[in-house]
């Protein structure tokens, strides 16, 4: 099961996909895609609060892929 | 909007109508499979309210959320309703704040002035407008800031979650260039940059767009100095 975590005003979104499930892993690859074109940055989370990984491609097999939004400067 | 959400809108909306002053926490979804599906609602002071669940009232639901089975569904739904239940109670409270303004205006003009300053409930100096016009108090209350606070806290490493709660800020080690950063508790003008003995050397102000939670804009400014120090930098501003 992957899950793919957004962060936006409720806190995050978070839509599960069963990786065995073709069709289910076609739909997180168009998200992941549609939300990368529009400028978040994807992060493979990784378990032990590490540093995790930056992912420029969809990989069916990341477990949590954490979805931030475009940095801007305060 | 999708009729599975509507449902629940409705439902939600069943229990403010109960209890509008102290509102009930949400506490699940249950979809009950009979001859007429029901999706119930149940909430922290036992009360329960339902709806009928049609099939077609889902598919969309289903397609967005790649819910293809109930358990998926109900788990769909319950992320659903903790959302629209968030904002429908900053409504609520947004609604009652305008009324209970409009009350002490209204015995600030009878009264006079300096009379309606001593009235004024003292929690009101704790209230102080942050991004987006809302309060502080408010945002403390708001589920979305304890969920982001959970997802930070989910993803800090043992060191840095211990850091948090003992001292309110963490530190990260910048992934390109290994200079220590501390990020404190905030949203905005919240990261020192430090020295090898811990001094302050500078400040940095960077965060993600959209008005997020305090929680996930701690987090994105870890991840972002962790992974992508340097274009985060280039986007930030420095603060001596």
């Amino acid at each position: 099961m992957g899950v793919h975590i957004v962060m936006d005003r409720s806190g995050d979104t978070r839509h599960e996909f069963d990786i065995a499930d073709a069709r289910a892993v076609a739909l997180a690859e168009r998200r992941f895609k549609e939300l990368t074109g529009k400028g978040f940055r994807a992060v493979a989370l990784a378990k032990d609060g590490g540093s995790g990984r930056l992912m420029g491609r969809f990989d069916p097999q990341v477990e949590e892929t954490l979805f931030i939004p475009q940095l801007q400067g305060g | 909007m999708e009729r599975a959400v509507q449902i629940l809108r409705a439902l939600l909306r069943r229990a403010l109508g109960q209890s509008a002053e102290d509102a009930p926490a949400l506490v699940d979804v249950t979809i009950e499979s009979a001859a007429e599906p029901r999706l119930w609602v149940r909430f922290s002071n036992g009360y329960r309210t339902s709806a009928p669940l049609l099939p077609q009232d889902c598919f969309a639901c289903c397609e967005r959320h790649s819910a293809w089975d109930v358990e998926s569904l109900r788990r769909a739904l319950l992320g659903e309703a903790r959302h629209i239940y968030a904002q429908m109670l900053q409504e609520e409270a947004a609604m009652r704040e305008r009324q209970r303004r409009t009350w002490v205006a209204e015995q600030m003009r009878r009264l006079g002035r300096g009379i309606a300053q001593s009235l004024r409930p003292r929690r009101e100096a704790l209230r102080f407008p942050v991004f987006g016009g809302r309060s502080y108090l408010d945002e403390r209350r708001t589920e979305a800031h304890e969920r982001g606070m959970r997802l930070l806290k989910d993803n800090l490493s043992p060191a840095q979650l211990q850091q948090l709660n003992r001292y309110g800020y963490f530190e990260v080690i910048g992934g390109k260039t290994g200079k220590r950063y501390r990020i404190r508790h905030g949203r905005s003008m919240n990261i020192d940059q430090l020295d090898k003995n811990g001094r302050r050397v500078c400040g940095w102000c960077f965060f993600p767009e959209g008005n997020l939670v305090t929680g996930d804009v701690m987090l994105a400014q870890k991840a972002a100095l962790e992974l992508f120090e340097v274009d985060a930098l280039k986007i930030a501003n420095k603060m001596w």
